[in-house]
């Protein structure tokens, strides 16, 4: 096959153009993140001024040293913390004993508990109803009336379920000959081969936790529990006017007044940099897990 | 994982006696043909441990899924909390008289609809276009850094994306205000105040948000395409135009109806948290949703039963919905949801 050369240089300024737009758009997405970055590391003066578009102007950390003194951002980060690890936990090992007996096709009834499962994706009750059941089960401002409604996302079960459909039965039934009962197979076999699968699904559930703000906002009230994202966007909403006036002791004399601005910006900074970190190492399950549930979803 | 594992584990499958699929050649599933009773007590003691598993799932769909969906009949109550869902007393369709009589149903329901229609109309196109764009680069390091680079806002949540859009879009200190009066010499637009701008604003948050993301399966649906036909298009002299035309994009039709009809089913549906944390007082009037509505009505004010009747008529919408999406998917000879 050959190509003319001005057939050849349309498809190199083609293909330049084409690198050149993704640039620009993967830019676009990334900027509003760098945007707030930069803020949060100006002065209040050049924020008001509306100064900061690229770089950090009168470069300070005053909004984070104000912050860390304040420290509820950090007992607010701690909580997210115990509330991502241990409902992931949770939703894992729920997931896992939904999904194993479900992938056996020889049990009985298997096809009525499906469809239970099935409807009840289908037919989303409205926020009321459920509200009142954790009211009623007593669960209001503990971590449990999280955990507890959340512990299974059926789209995720059907993943993991269909996933473990696909395994080779040949090495279940070798280990059934050998004595091994349900468990030891889930636990010894099973689990084993399902590591991929059980990598991406508790991504996709940490990262669900970690976010959390709705339930977090209508089921937990104590302050002293309260989660990372509903700290943060109160403070969007409304900064404490005592962190922007008070003065920290080290600095003496000069009366520092911080803006809204930077403060929120140092907060929001603080509140991304774990997922930030995280992300390069977590980026291919997550892609794994989406595709996996897209083979049957 | 492949779909090919998937193939060969169907192709093991065979009937059984008592309909029940099983993986052929597994002796201990062979039970008396004879006695159905005893067969039937038989499998359940062999599986014992399977159920034994199935308990607490079954418990949590039970409580967690079920008893909210008995506990919808309070739309048909006065819901008290001391008298409880059974202790309330009956009122009938009541609720739902006043919800059809009342302005603000009227504008929930025309703003959820409208927000959907400007998320489908504007950004349900951006990551087919933004997949076709990433599909033709050839150089792998940098495919990959774009893709992670265009993910990355889909992993934070809309407390933070909300919080940096109302900081970009500030009249006093934004940025796009800044920019806005520097190069263009226009006055300072409250973006996040105005109801002309702020279904703008949210859309496009949305965009931001998931455009990259959804790009995924329309990539891995575009890499299944055959490279064979790419090869016959450019001997035949196709420029990259037309290759997308006449391949690529014929090779992601089944995947685009698909995502289309399942975007399709979340139709009186639009995300709360977005909405939640981009509304504020002065934009109700276009920025008031369903779900907002019964969370500030309904929890905040406590008027239970009345919310609950909105929360309803939302369900029944959207399960006829993904019902018909369903009839639809598998009229389109596609594989349902089920």
């Amino acid at each position: 096959m050959k190509m003319s050369g001005a057939k050849r240089q349309a498809g190199s300024v083609w293909t330049g153009a084409n690198y050149f737009i993704l640039a620009l758009l993967s830019l676009a997405a990334l900027y509003p993140l760098w945007y707030v970055v930069a803020s949060s590391f100006s002065s209040s003066r050049a924020i008001t001024a509306g100064e900061v578009f690229l770089w950090p102007v009168e470069f300070n950390v005053l909004s984070y040293r104000r912050l860390m003194e304040d420290g509820q951002l950090f007992v607010a980060m701690k909580n997210t913390v115990i509330l991502t690890a241990v409902g992931t936990l949770f939703n894992i090992v729920m997931t896992v004993l939904a999904a194993y007996p479900l992938s056996r096709r020889r049990l009985m009834g298997r096809n009525s508990i499906l469809m239970l499962i099935t409807f009840s994706m289908l037919f989303i009750s409205g926020i009321i109803p459920n509200f009142i059941l954790v009211k009623f089960l007593g669960l209001m401002d503990s971590y449990w009336g999280l955990w507890l409604p959340a512990l299974i996302s059926t789209y995720n079960l059907f993943v993991m379920k269909t996933f473990m459909e696909g395994l080779p039965e040949e090495i279940e039934e070798s280990a059934a000959i050998d004595g091994a009962g349900d468990w030891l197979i889930l636990v010894r076999i099973m689990l084993p081969l399902c590591k991929p699968i059980i990598a991406a699904l508790s991504l996709f559930y940490a990262v669900g936790w970690w976010n959390s703000y709705f339930s977090v906002l209508i089921y937990i009230s104590d302050t002293t529990k309260q989660t990372l994202s509903v700290k943060l966007y109160q403070m969007i909403l409304q900064v404490d006017q005592s962190l922007l006036t008070n003065v920290s002791g080290s600095e003496g004399a000069s009366q520092i007044v911080l803006t809204p601005e930077g403060l929120k910006a140092a907060a929001i900074v603080i509140a991304i940099t774990p997922i930030l970190l995280v992300y390069p190492f977590l980026q291919k399950h997550f892609v794994k897990g989406v595709l996996i549930g897209s083979v049957k979803g | 994982m492949s779909d090919q594992a998937v193939n060969n584990q169907a192709a093991l499958i065979e009937e059984t006696p008592f309909g029940e699929k099983t993986p052929a050649g597994k002796e201990w599933t062979k039970v008396d043909k004879r006695k159905p009773g005893a067969a039937i007590v038989r499998r359940f003691v062999r599986d014992r441990h399977l159920y034994l598993m199935l308990l607490p799932v079954i418990g949590y769909y039970l409580i967690f899924k079920y008893a909210p969906m008995a506990g919808e009949i309070i739309a048909f109550k006065d819901y008290r909390f001391v008298d409880g869902i059974f202790g309330s007393k009956w009122v009938g369709l009541r609720h739902f008289r006043m919800l059809f009589e009342s302005t603000d149903f009227w504008r929930v329901l025309r703003n959820t609809l409208l927000l959907n229609v400007y998320n489908l109309v504007l950004g349900f196109p951006v990551p087919i276009l933004l997949a076709l764009l990433l599909n033709e680069v050839r150089r792998e390091w940098y495919k990959k850094t774009m893709q992670n680079l265009l993910y990355l806002p889909h992993f934070i949540s809309w407390a933070v994306l909300g919080g940096i859009v109302i900081a970009m879009l500030s009249p006093s200190t934004g940025v796009v205000n800044m920019i806005l009066h520097n190069v263009f010499g226009i006055e300072p637009v409250y973006f996040m105040a105005s109801s002309n701008w702020w279904p703008f604003a949210y859309t496009m948050s949305g965009i931001w948000r998931e455009a990259g993301w959804g790009t995924v399966l329309y990539l891995a649906a575009m890499a299944s395409i055959d490279p064979q036909l790419y090869e016959a298009a450019k001997i035949d002299g196709a420029s990259k135009l037309r290759q997308i035309w006449h391949i690529t994009l014929p090779g992601i039709r089944s995947t685009i109806a698909i995502l289309l009809i399942l975007r399709m089913g979340q139709f009186m549906d639009v995300g709360l948290e977005q909405t939640l944390v981009l509304q504020n007082q002065s934009v109700l009037d276009v920025a008031d949703v369903i779900s907002t509505y019964v969370y500030r009505v309904g929890l905040q004010n406590a008027s239970y039963s009345y919310t609950t009747a909105l929360g309803l008529f939302q369900s029944v919408i959207a399960l006829i919905l993904v019902v018909t999406v369903n009839r639809l998917i598998r009229a389109f000879g596609e594989r349902g949801l089920w």
